[in-house]
């Protein structure tokens, strides 16, 4: 265990010593793969100390800028959780892991972590969030989208650290939404999760952006050609039919495992994604 | 292997503090447990599912099945043991019994802290609010209905100003 006395300091440490010494965020997933033997890191770099420089929410230039130890407790306290545009926060807190999780993880592990019930990671790419990484030779930003590239395979070395997260602030007539079912409605890992972010003017989509926590790979990812069909569209029930019965599964692979069949799991993404995308509708035009 | 080298933390513990030495590898819950002793902290699940091990870190309801003993390094932690003064019931406690609550009780101290973590911020939760507080809280008994009953019935007591009640065994 190594416990730096600031982010510098860490740095430097991993510079030294990555891959054998291994960042230590919240935990909530380190300490499991550990346990269950998966990883068997030489040294735990304790990020915990760094919370004070590393845990914000603040608005600079026309972005949104979220420091990576951030936990989903410290989001409920901004913003994020009120302002009508960015209410997919609320969404995804709502079930994420449980009470005593959600006052540990943070932000910055969920992208890392990278599986598809990285929630957060689901939403944030419907934002066009790009990942700001740090090491000793530097800072360099790059799409969170480029950043996660397989199922806990982030494309960053090992001694960078993920220092924040950037996206836009959003413009008028635009909203956010995430849901997540499962048998539960908390502590689960969803049979499908969907994000979305929309914007609507009279009635028409401007523009529309949908993850899911699988498209085609083992990572949450964009559904885009059924973005691209849904554009400049009218928002009504028939084109969303449209764009989810004829589109979507063009893109889409479900597979089957012990919590669900692939074919349960393709259905169920048509119907959260219409659910979804009315609830940014609704949302828009001044509801929940 | 080559074994760890101790480090050194101190942990404020229901008020007091405690110097000790652990492994890196040590969690929360085994320090609490077995070099300080306060085994109303019980481990369930071991991976931050259950919430029998919950207790309140710098104001927050935390796993401690998920922290490791280092990082909780100079942190104001309370556990059941510290809820009331010694011989007497927190008014969560007394509701808890009043209501009947109490089946196996293996869940009970995650459960009391989580009740605890609500009430020290909203004194007079919804039923709602009450059920995404105890969220997180597995009870294999299944005494959910009773926890409802009980977070009310301590709200009331606390709002009262009826915090402490002696126990009569």
């Amino acid at each position: 265990m190594y416990i730096p006395k600031n982010l510098n300091d860490a740095l430097e440490y991993l510079d030294r010593h990555a891959p054998d010494a291994i960042p230590l965020a919240g935990g909530t997933d380190l300490l499991i793969q550990i346990r269950e033997g998966k990883i068997r890191p030489k040294v735990l770099v304790d990020l915990s100390g760094l919370k004070s420089e590393l845990a914000y929410v603040k608005k600079v230039n026309g972005n949104i800028v979220i420091g990576a130890l951030t936990t989903p407790n410290d989001l409920a306290k901004t913003f994020l959780h009120k302002d009508p545009k960015y209410l997919g926060f609320l969404d995804v807190y709502k079930r994420f892991a449980s009470p005593i999780l959600r006052s540990l993880a943070t932000i910055g592990g969920n992208i890392g972590v990278a599986v598809s019930a990285s929630d957060y990671l689901t939403l944030l790419l419907t934002l066009n969030a790009k990942v700001k990484l740090v090491s000793v030779e530097g800072e360099r930003t790059v799409p969170l989208e480029e950043l996660v590239v397989e199922k806990r395979t982030l494309a960053k070395d090992p001694n960078e650290l993920i220092r924040e997260i950037i996206f836009p602030e959003l413009p008028e007539n635009y909203s956010t939404a995430f849901m997540k079912l499962d048998r539960r409605e908390i502590i689960i890992t969803g049979y499908v999760t969907v994000a979305t972010c929309l914007q609507l003017k009279d009635g028409k989509i401007t523009d529309v952006r949908i993850a899911f926590d699988r498209v085609n790979k083992r990572i949450p990812g964009r559904a885009r050609k059924t973005e691209e069909f849904l554009k400049g569209k009218e928002f009504s029930l028939e084109v969303i039919r449209q764009a989810y019965n004829e589109v979507l599964p063009t893109e889409m692979v479900r597979k089957s495992d012990f919590r669900a069949s692939g074919e349960y799991r393709m259905d169920l993404s048509k119907v959260l994604m219409k659910r979804v995308l009315l609830k940014a509708k609704s949302r828009i035009e001044g509801g929940a | 292997m080559e074994e760890y080298p101790d480090i050194e933390i101190t942990l404020n513990v229901n008020g007091k503090d405690y110097t000790v030495k652990v492994k890196p590898y040590e969690r929360l819950i085994d320090v609490l447990r077995y070099k300080l002793g306060f085994t109303s902290v019980k481990e369930g699940c071991g991976r931050g599912e259950c919430g029998t091990c919950a207790v309140i870190m710098d104001g927050e309801l935390v796993a401690s099945c998920m922290v490791l003993a280092v990082q909780a390094r100079g942190k104001k932690i309370l556990t059941l043991e510290g809820l009331a003064p010694p011989g007497k019931l927190h008014a969560i406690q007394k509701a808890l019994l009043d209501t009947f609550a109490m089946q196996c009780g293996f869940c009970f101290p995650g459960v009391i802290m989580a009740m605890k973590h609500l009430l020290d911020k909203n004194p007079n939760p919804t039923e709602e609010e009450i059920k995404e507080a105890l969220s997180g809280n597995l009870c294999r008994c299944g005494s959910y209905l009773r926890f409802i009953k009980a977070a009310k019935l301590a709200a009331e007591y606390i709002r009262k100003g009826q915090v402490y009640f002696e126990f009569k065994g």
